[in-house]
């Protein structure tokens, strides 16, 4: 297992976000997390790269391990975490950098300074986000003048430049076109050979098109967690089912 | 009521529509054998224009339910069984067509002790009743009554492997009657089959309100 | 239906009530100010002469020119700013940044906004007493730019808080995702967005600074001083007090009447150009990092 996760609560001051989370997820698979908004699903996710942290008040309990170490360890460095662990947000927001510095921002700020080095990468990473081709002959352009699209596979390739091994993905298709959504998908399903992927998605098809397991949360609690065709032909719990087809109330 | 609701509730009606005039035209064919009302006979052989209609109509709306709403698990197994279901109710549709034109073609009437020596007439009304049980089960998502089908069609493959001798014993007995004979003989095997297609439809609405597969199952579990 | 219309009359006349009473309240502010400025320009455009603006005082001042004092105001500016705004840009940073919702960040902030309310003229008091004779810088650049430092203090604070809250929390958050502390964060991706808005906050404190004459009237400025300063110990003339002192005390003021209006339009001139160069660079680094 990649990632295991037991008993994990997460409150924010008062507010129990969390509630009892015990999930596991394999290495190369994506997994996508559902459910309604305010649900827990985005608090869940950012349990991962520890983003968490940055709220004043949260205080979370339970364990979470990833690739066999637990994350919430006293010893765990928050910058090599997430490193490990890349994360992808809802707006795309690339930073007021060229292109170029965009993809090398991650290796600068963790002491790359080998110029070849950064320049390999950055192209590598371009590649893999399936944009190279569209921004290289513009690396040193700003990436505000980039399509809201090409902007999100941009932040995509950003992540990759320090070669994590997870990614998070908090609704990244939600402020695009079809077209460029279908972009990212197909992006998500080619980065699955090497990459364990968790997605938090508002769009159930979605989530039935680009992932292997599909976790629903209601109310901070984890509803039912299986393999995405069951959930989506026959759902065990009624609240999973309502939730699905529509029928939330 | 979502607008998928509103849809998925005008699909029902609509294959429950189709299945009822299913459910007449075999009465009618039964009523056109014992008869022997030609004009009765043609009356269905036109009426499965109708049936034929229906097929159409419920496969572009399941069609357009697929497209426009992304149906998924409970929604998506009703549609798919619908899909099957409608399938299953055209043949049967065409084995009450097929049946009417044997009388149709038929020089005269069929003689009554055959009828009641291969039990056709028999058969026939428990064809309706299985079909009228399986169309019940489906409006009320009871899929006890649906189970019982298949104990019900072990029947009529009784009646149809009996109905071999019989009919050989009756064509031997009166050489000038083979075709009416063979008739009644196709007639069982139609029937037969009808039965085959009402376990199908059995198996689409257990798939439907309980996601169990039953297709190609032993048949020994189907009962549990 | 009659109803209807009328309702609906009545409420384009509202509008157009409404629309018409904020576009003559905003030209009536135009307006204002148009007549400020040429009341100046014309009153004080006879005086302005290569001489006048390069040439010391003379005759007690009803002659001459008014080099020691914009030489004088530069200097306070250059002086305060060089105090105010790396104090404030960093406490600003913390503020925002660093320290968490609470009791102490509520306490500072509040702290800030008082110090914004107090008049000058206890800066200028205060000012005396600390820098000019508690810590014996005496009438000094230094005293009267410290002064004026603290009295900017909070504008500064203020906007450089505004322009880090202008950016968007997203932005932090891709950083800290790609393993950046947060020190990097703030220096690689906060500052450099917020970079426009901090500028501006620098204008209004020039605007600020270059007009103040109560802080710098027992810290710094001289009545009479034509010569320039050597050190930051020594006095200087500035502009605002040698307009005080020519329109209210000055050997001759009716004599001396229109280089005080040469000296109020040199001010102002001051105060645009400083205003319109921050601007320029607003604009500049604005492109560098535009949003989109």
């Amino acid at each position: 297992m990649k990632i295991r996760t037991h008993q994990v609560n997460l409150y924010y001051s008062d507010f129990h976000a969390l509630k009892g989370i015990t999930m596991e997820i394999s290495a190369n698979t994506v997994t996508a997390l559902i459910g309604p908004s305010g649900c827990g699903k985005s608090t869940f996710l950012r349990v991962f790269n520890r983003m968490n942290d940055l709220i004043d008040g949260v205080k979370i309990t339970g364990d979470i391990f990833i690739d066999g170490q637990e994350i919430y360890d006293r010893k765990t460095n928050i910058d090599d975490l997430r490193k490990n662990v890349g994360m992808v947000f809802q707006k795309p927001n690339p930073f007021p950098k060229s292109i170029f510095e965009n993809v090398a921002y991650g290796l600068r700020v963790n002491g790359i300074n080998d110029k070849k080095f950064i320049e390999e990468r950055v192209e590598r990473s371009l590649h893999q986000s399936a944009l190279w081709d569209e921004v290289k002959d513009k690396m040193k352009k700003s990436a505000f003048e980039l399509s809201g699209g090409q902007q999100q596979r941009l932040c995509i390739a950003r992540a990759l430049a320090i070669e994590p091994s997870i990614i998070l993905m908090d609704e990244p298709a939600s402020a695009l076109d079809p077209i460029s959504t279908a972009k990212i998908e197909e992006l998500i399903y080619e980065l699955k050979k090497n990459y364990t992927i968790i997605i938090v998605t508002h769009n159930m098809q979605q989530a039935g098109r680009v992932s292997d397991k599909t976790g629903f949360f209601y109310l901070g609690e984890l509803i039912e967690y299986d393999d995405t065709k069951i959930i989506f032909t026959n759902p065990k719990n009624p609240r999973t089912q309502n939730y699905i087809t529509g029928r939330f109330g | 009521m979502t607008h998928l609701d509103e849809e998925l509730k005008q699909l029902k009606s609509e294959i429950t529509n189709m299945w009822n005039l299913i459910i007449q035209q075999l009465k009618k064919t039964q009523e056109a054998i014992v008869t022997f009302d030609k004009d009765l006979a043609r009356e269905v052989i036109a009426n499965e224009k109708r049936v034929n209609g229906f097929e159409l109509k419920i496969d572009r709306d399941c069609e357009n339910i697929f497209a426009l709403f992304n149906p998924v698990a409970v929604d998506l197994r009703f549609v798919l069984s619908v899909l099957k279901t409608n399938n299953n109710l055209e043949r049967t549709g065409d084995i009450a067509e097929g049946i009417a034109k044997f009388i149709v073609n038929a020089n005269h009437s069929f003689d009554e002790k055959l009828l009641s020596q291969t039990e056709t007439l028999v058969m026939f009304e428990e064809a309706t009743d299985i079909l009228q049980d399986v169309l019940t089960s489906f409006t009320n998502e009871d899929t006890k009554l649906a189970r019982r089908i298949f104990q019900r069609d072990e029947m009529l493959d009784e009646i149809n492997i009996k109905a071999n001798s019989v009919v050989a014993d009756y064509i031997r007995k009166n050489p000038d009657n083979l075709e009416q004979g063979l008739y009644i003989l196709s007639t069982i095997r139609k029937l037969e089959r009808v039965g085959d297609q009402c376990k199908n439809i059995a198996e689409e609405i257990i798939f439907y309100v309980e996601a169990k597969v039953l297709k190609h199952a032993k048949g020994n579990q189907k009962g549990d | 239906m009659a109803e209807g219309e009328k309702i609906s009359s009545n409420k384009m006349l509202k509008q157009a009530i409404a629309f018409n009473l904020f576009r003559i309240l905003s030209f009536s502010v135009v307006a204002i100010l148009i007549i400020i400025l040429s009341f100046i320009t014309i009153k004080g455009f006879r005086a302005i002469s290569w001489e006048f603006l390069t040439a010391m005082p003379e005759d007690g001042m009803t002659k001459g020119g008014i080099y020691p004092a914009i030489i004088g105001t530069f200097y306070l500016i250059a002086g305060s700013m060089l105090f105010a705004f790396p104090i404030g840009v960093l406490s600003a940073i913390y503020i925002n940044e660093y320290a968490k919702d609470g009791f102490f960040k509520r306490f500072v902030k509040l702290m800030t906004n008082n110090l914004a309310g107090i008049p000058s003229i206890v800066f200028g008091l205060f000012g005396m007493s600390l820098f000019v004779n508690t810590l014996g810088f005496g009438d000094s650049i230094l005293a009267g730019s410290l002064t004026l430092g603290l009295l900017t203090l909070p504008v500064v604070i203020r906007t450089t808080e505004e322009a880090l809250k202008a950016v968007d929390h997203s932005f932090r958050l891709g950083s800290y995702a790609l393993g950046a502390t947060k020190l990097q964060t703030i220096r690689r991706v906060v500052l450099p967005m917020s970079l426009p808005n901090i500028i501006t906050g620098l204008i209004l404190s020039i605007g600020r600074v270059s007009g103040e004459t109560a802080p710098i009237l027992f810290t710094v400025a001289a009545y009479f001083l034509p010569k320039l300063p050597t050190s930051i110990f020594d006095q200087v003339m500035a502009l605002p007090y040698h307009l005080y002192v020519i329109s209210t005390s000055g050997t001759n003021i009716e004599e001396s009447r229109p280089i005080a209006y040469g000296t109020a339009l040199v001010l102002i001139a001051i105060v645009l150009i400083v205003n319109l160069l921050a601007n320029g660079l607003r604009r500049y680094f604005g492109n560098k990092v535009k949003m989109n």
